[in-house]
């Protein structure tokens, strides 16, 4: 129990080191919930202005545009461990890796949870959608959802971050990996907004549940082979 | 030797099941001839899938034991596998067209699982390439090899649940020739193909596993070389 | 100047003799894109003993040092760290070992004092708080504690860097030129702590490309010379040439597990 209780320690460690950095950092979450902004303008753009036709692909929008704002995001929060060759130093310190994982995940669940919901936010807004009579079902999703692109971008994140051309290669890697979490997550969301008429909302989202479960899983047991080097 | 006799048995059986695949067994009652590309289909994308799984276990055996024999066979299944699956893929659109009248359908599971897989594989590919020490590389490539590996079922169910929700119950359905209650010459048909492009995977395999080795060693003495060199060179004063 | 108090591991007590070597390699080679910048090293070290590496830019004492912090693993060739191999056992050798490298890994946007404490966290340090006010106070940053890091000059982060170093237990501590970018300041606490390293037996080893400052410090010196030791010399310093092709293909192809 001890040994847990230190590991739990060190990631918590982790994240709040990482909070802090981001948030007295060059104003990146700001600038990333923007970009979240602007992509959901341009699908309004790209696919209006029939206002039927974007309430139906509203969910759609809303988790692209999480997911995309989710690259940049994880992104930073590794870009972060550039400064001065501090994902070296971080590899030294006598830790276990899955503990510095959760904690790099932790972080990157934070800042997802925050996307997520502004983004959720804004769509309801941008695309007339009601999300306030489903507010419940609707944050399960945007929880689990965030939830498992921060399992899944922190290990690419990671993975790629003292790569070369590592701007395309994490979307190359994160996106087909993710495409159950969002389908699960879009389906999730069209149904909790139509009321669920089919029943088939419980199980997207343990659909998703189960992706950010295995991810979780394999991130944690993987990471410490990113970190050698 | 033993490899070349597989290669030939490969081959025979390849053109055999193609033969078969297009002269021998009735074609289907509804698709027409148009369904005979199901076999070489169906059969590529099952390669396919084995073959990714083959690179995440090669890539687990490297994490293990550090053997670089296992890297030479993750990258051997990757290379075989992204062909057997751009096979598969192109086999299906090839079908599609004739049957639904467009290239892609967004509701065959299928088709749609396999797209993802031959993503999964061109990533894994080009993140080989970026590493150039060889065991970083193995090592990197290990576990982007199991992650992808670890969401191909889940991808695959996924993908099943969405399209078991748009039940459209066609003729033009994909699952046909899955059907177990499908006639016997069909499934034999099928069985036959799946045998014949294994073994020629399997082929392909230890060719390119033989080649990987080959380079590996020869970049190997390569370096034992530059280091005896330069415990032997002249000191410079 | 403060007194620095250095925090000994059990490791490190007790006579130097009867303790393994803090460094003993064998053969050890590391190749970068195909050159070797380390060719065959074969040296060990005894416990307690402050040794200065010395060399060349580019002669390979970065890459000796970084292969016994484990920040990379040996291509060909052991290294061990009080008996213990970097390859088998890295989450050991890195309890033991301690590490100053050019680039200090510290964090711009957070402050001198929550950089410490982060470390303090992920090297377990007891009484954390207490630890990390002294280490500032050692290195002489205790005026600028709550400042963030990115307004620092690569000198006070070095200091820090020795702070963070102050902060662990380990029993061998590997500084990769400690006196560059330091002011005279700075370079006295090196001296420091040096002098209290050495007293309490914690085995240093120091990469540098001059000498002038170290000579009142080392027990023993090693020449690195295009990856391979050009001389050795010193108490508790032993070196042995490399093997060569006809006896070296079996230790080659042995590439530390």
């Amino acid at each position: 129990m001890n040994a847990l209780r230190l590991e739990l320690r060190v990631a918590v460690a982790v994240a709040r080191k990482d909070a802090l950095a981001e948030l007295r950092g060059r104003h990146a979450t700001v600038s990333t919930l923007f970009f979240a902004a602007i992509v959901l303008l341009l699908f309004g753009f790209a696919l209006g202005p029939d206002a039927a036709r974007l309430a139906a692909a509203a969910p759609g929008f809303l988790w692209l545009a999480v997911v995309f704002a989710g690259i940049l995001a994880v992104n930073r929060l590794h870009l972060l461990e550039t400064d001065d060759d501090a994902m070296e130093q971080l590899a030294l310190y006598p830790v276990s890796r899955r503990a510095i994982y959760a904690g790099k995940a932790l972080g990157g669940f934070a800042v997802m949870l925050l996307i997520g919901i502004v983004v959720l936010g804004a769509v309801g807004i941008l695309f007339a959608v009601d999300i306030a009579s489903a507010w419940l079902p609707l944050s399960t999703a945007v929880v689990l959802g965030a939830l498992g692109v921060a399992a899944v971008g922190t290990f690419y994140a990671g993975l790629t971050v003292r790569l070369r051309a590592r701007e395309v290669m994490l979307p190359l890697l994160m996106l087909p990996v993710l495409a159950p979490l969002l389908l699960g997550a879009v389906k999730a969301t069209t149904a909790a907004i139509a009321g669920d008429p089919f029943g088939e909302l419980g199980a997207w989202l343990q659909l998703m549940a189960a992706f950010d479960l295995v991810m979780l899983v394999a991130g944690a047991a993987t990471y410490g082979f990113l970190l050698e080097d | 030797m033993r490899t070349r006799i597989l290669g030939f048995v490969a081959l025979g059986a390849v053109v055999a099941m193609t033969v078969v695949g297009l002269f021998v067994v009735p074609a289907d009652l509804n698709q027409g001839d148009a369904q005979r590309i199901m076999y070489p289909h169906v059969a590529s994308a099952w390669v396919g899938y084995l073959s990714f799984g083959v690179t995440a276990l090669a890539g687990i055996g490297w994490l293990w034991r550090r053997d670089r024999r296992f890297d030479a066979v993750a990258l051997a299944a990757a290379e075989i596998g992204v062909m057997f699956t751009a096979f598969a893929i192109w086999g299906g659109m090839m079908w599609g067209r004739p049957i639904w009248g467009v290239f892609w359908q967004w509701e065959d599971p299928r088709l749609v699982t396999t797209a993802l897989l031959l993503a999964l594989y061109v990533g894994y590919l080009l993140f080989r390439r970026l590493t150039d020490d060889p065991e970083r590389r193995a090592t990197r490539a290990a576990i982007v090899g199991i992650v992808a590996a670890i969401d191909i079922p889940i991808v695959h169910f996924s993908v099943e649940w969405w399209r078991g929700l748009h039940q459209t119950a066609t003729i033009g359905s994909p699952d046909r020739v899955l059907n177990p209650s499908a006639p016997m010459q069909f499934v034999a048909t099928l069985l036959g193909t799946l045998a014949a492009f294994t073994l020629a995977w399997a082929y392909l395999m230890i060719r390119r596993y033989q080649l990987a080795r080959a380079e590996a060693q020869r970049e190997e003495s390569r370096r034992v070389e530059r280091v005896m060199s330069a415990r032997t060179a002249e000191p410079a004063r | 100047m403060p007194q620095t108090t250095i925090y000994v591991s059990p490791r490190s007590v007790g006579a130097p003799d009867s303790r393994p070597p803090a460094v003993d390699t064998t053969d050890l080679a590391r190749l970068f894109a195909g050159s070797p910048a380390l060719a065959g090293v074969s040296l060990r070290i005894d416990a307690g003993r402050t040794v200065a590496l010395l060399g060349a830019n580019g002669a390979g004492k970065t890459t000796l040092l970084r292969i016994l912090t484990t920040a990379i693993a040996p291509s060909y060739g052991r290294a061990c760290v009080d008996g213990l191999d970097v390859g088998r056992d890295p989450h050991l050798v890195r309890e033991r070992v301690a590490y100053l490298s050019h680039a200090t890994g510290m964090y711009d946007d957070l402050t001198a004092r929550e950089n410490l404490a982060f470390a303090a966290t992920m090297l377990g340090t007891p009484d954390a708080e207490q630890r990390v006010e002294r280490a500032l106070a050692d290195v002489g940053l205790a005026q600028r504690s709550g400042d963030r890091v990115r307004g620092f000059s690569a000198g006070m982060r070095k200091r820090l860097a020795l702070g963070r170093i102050l902060l662990g237990n380990a029993s061998l501590v590997l500084l990769d030129e400690p006196y560059a970018t330091l002011d005279a300041d700075g370079m006295g606490i090196v001296d420091q702590l040096l002098a209290a390293w050495h007293q309490v037996g914690v085995t240093v080893l120091v990469a540098s490309h001059t000498t002038d400052r170290l000579e009142a410090f080392v027990d023993g010196r090693v020449i690195l010379e295009r990856g391979l030791i050009a001389a050795a010399s010193g108490h508790g310093v032993v070196s042995a040439p490399p093997s060569l092709p006809a006896d070296s293909r079996p230790a080659l192809r042995e590439v530390a597990q």
